[in-house]
């Protein structure tokens, strides 16, 4: 009966919206069934008609991938200043960030479904039906921590919400131990992630111990620079207050991580080309092209300075602190983090072949179209999760209210 | 049990590609699918240079990267050592392709799983060579237990003092070359 209620009176909440709202809810739907007619496509005639080859056998989905963990596992940034140095401003905002978390996730699961060969099989993955390969395959740990991190960015922002709905104290001591772990499990996803490339010994550009540290730090760029963005738009279009305060703080915090990660690079770039062995070939790929073939050059020099002009952003308060600097600069981590560890991380890996040839890889239009897709999908998400927890945080939508109305 | 290995001799080999089209015939492979591949190399600089063709095939390594990654432990290595991929419960993920330093691992479109050469097994256990051994006009593969000492295979391979390709990864190739 009482269930009921909520579920009634929160698809109420779904269906009624501004003008503006129909229309971005329109669109992404529309994306969404572009995606799925797309693969469709893919799943009846199979892999081959990606731009995937035995050369370069992960592309645009594994890249995707890559990114989207990356903004998943900074919901953790949020969650370190807000409990425990008890940074006020943060506090508030943590469970949008795990609400982006979790859409991130379940993006993250599609892409790599995309990727399968065989995705009605798997459930091969699931231990006790299937045979879930652990410990050996760095895949195994993946699936077990993105599940792990999953579960905790629904049950911590769950329980907060179904207390907020009740117009309950929250049990802090009940919960602050999942919010703890939480911590380290962020960390675990992108590390993992990062290991899946990183264990690969016949892959120099991704077999360096600096990889898990790199996309930790780039991971710290490119989620909070959306987290800010969203924010915007949150209180914007809601009652939810996000003081400006919060949000110079992340740019900041983006800065702190940008410098980080421009410094690893820097530092990847004299080891390579320094000590100038056969393993420098697939970054001269990457970044001048080899044997005549470099399609990935324009895009990685974009990167870089996108990179470097968001840094130069963040680092001056002046311009940190407006907001018209502050979403660009945001913007153009985005974009630039998107490539620098998207297809300029996976694409190279391949180039060349350990026993020397060269293979280009370009993305097919299937490719892009299950790609936007997946990401209207991941959107829409999104979009619906914030359009019921805002209300119950902000204390518009409760069980009292309900009643009274 | 027996421990099958290649020996490949480079020096003899002509580049006719017959161990390659065995291959495919024996196995139903379509053009852009290979368990078999041939890389042409120059050796030496002007005026002492010569043409090398390289047979590559899956190495059947002893420590199988492609078999430690594989999420669901769909490849398994057989009782004679031949490195197999289990056909009913590989997802597709590639990851083994990526793992395979010497990427002989290629997809199979229309079943979406991940295929490669089997040694020709289901010959071997019959009494058999695989395709690409007994096809080559100018015998360039020797086949044989590597485990028993006075196997053809393994006096070549002492004999000849040849090596494995990229040895320095230590995942115990099975496939030896004779390169000069």
């Amino acid at each position: 009966m009482e269930r009921s209620g909520f579920i009634s009176s929160a698809v109420k909440r779904l269906v009624t919206g501004p003008p503006l709202y129909y229309a971005w809810v329109l669109a992404l739907l529309v994306t969404a069934v572009v995606g799925v007619i797309a693969y469709t496509a893919q799943l009846k005639q199979g892999l081959v008609v990606t731009g995937m080859t035995s050369f370069v056998s992960w592309g645009l989905y594994i890249g995707n991938f890559t990114f989207l963990v990356g903004v998943a596992a900074a919901a953790v940034l949020l969650i370190i200043p807000a409990y425990l140095y008890e940074f006020g401003p943060i506090k508030e905002i943590v469970i949008v960030g795990e609400a982006l978390a979790v859409s991130a996730l379940m993006m993250c699961m599609m892409f790599v479904t995309a990727d399968l060969g065989r995705p009605d099989r798997i459930w091969h993955l699931i231990p006790g039906l299937g045979i879930l390969n652990l410990p050996s395959s760095m895949l195994g740990w993946d699936i077990v921590v993105l599940n792990g991190y999953l579960f905790l960015n629904l049950f911590i922002p769950g329980y907060i919400l179904v207390r907020a709905y009740q117009v309950k104290e929250v049990n802090m001591k009940f919960i602050l131990p999942f919010i703890l772990l939480s911590i380290p499990w962020a960390v675990s996803i992108h590390t993992v992630t990062a290991f899946i490339y990183n264990g690969l010994a016949a892959r120099p550009f991704w077999n360096a111990s600096i990889l898990a540290p790199r996309f930790l730090a780039s991971a710290f760029c490119s989620g909070p620079a959306l987290i800010i963005l969203l924010f915007q738009v949150v209180r914007k279009y809601s009652k939810f207050h996000v003081k400006d305060e919060a949000l110079f703080k992340l740019a900041e915090i983006v800065a702190v991580a940008m410098a980080v990660n421009l410094f690893l690079a820097a530092a990847e770039f004299f080891k390579e080309l320094y000590s100038d062995t056969h393993h420098l070939a697939p970054l001269e790929y990457l970044y001048w092209g080899f044997h005549g073939k470099g399609s990935l050059v324009p895009w990685v020099w974009t990167a870089m300075a996108f990179n470097i002009a968001a840094f130069v952003i963040f680092l001056i308060p002046k311009t940190r602190k407006n907001f018209v600097t502050l979403n660009l600069g945001a913007v153009l981590i985005i974009c630039g983090i998107w490539i620098e560890k998207g297809m300029g991380l996976i694409i190279p890996g391949f180039i060349p072949s350990p026993l020397g040839r060269v293979w280009e890889y370009v993305p097919t239009t299937i490719e892009v179209l299950v790609s936007m897709g997946i990401w209207a999908i991941g959107l829409l998400i999104l979009t619906l999760i914030l359009k019921i927890i805002i209300p119950i945080e902000t204390g518009e939508f409760t069980r009292a209210g309900r009643v009274a109305a | 049990m027996p421990r099958y290995g290649i020996a490949i001799d480079t020096t003899k080999c002509i580049g006719c590609h017959a161990c390659r089209v065995a291959c495919q015939n024996q196995n139903d492979l379509p053009v852009h699918e290979e368990f078999n591949r041939i890389v042409e190399r120059e050796r030496g600089v002007f005026p002492s240079f010569s043409k090398e063709f390289v047979p590559l095939q899956c190495n059947h390594c002893k420590d199988a990267p492609c078999e430690r990654v594989c999420p669901t432990g769909a490849t398994y290595t057989s009782d004679e050592g031949v490195v197999l991929v289990n056909t009913k419960t590989c997802v597709g993920c590639k990851y083994c392709i990526e793992a395979c330093p010497y990427k002989m691992r290629t997809m199979d479109h229309g079943k979406g799983i991940v295929v490669k050469c089997r040694m020709c097994i289901e010959l071997v256990r019959e009494g058999g060579t695989p395709a690409c051994v007994s096809t080559c006009p100018t015998q360039v593969r020797i086949f044989g237990d590597l485990d028993d000492p006075t196997s053809e295979i393994s006096r070549f391979i002492a004999e000849h003092r040849a090596q494995p390709l990229r040895a320095d990864l230590n995942t115990g190739p099975r496939i030896y070359y004779k390169r000069s």
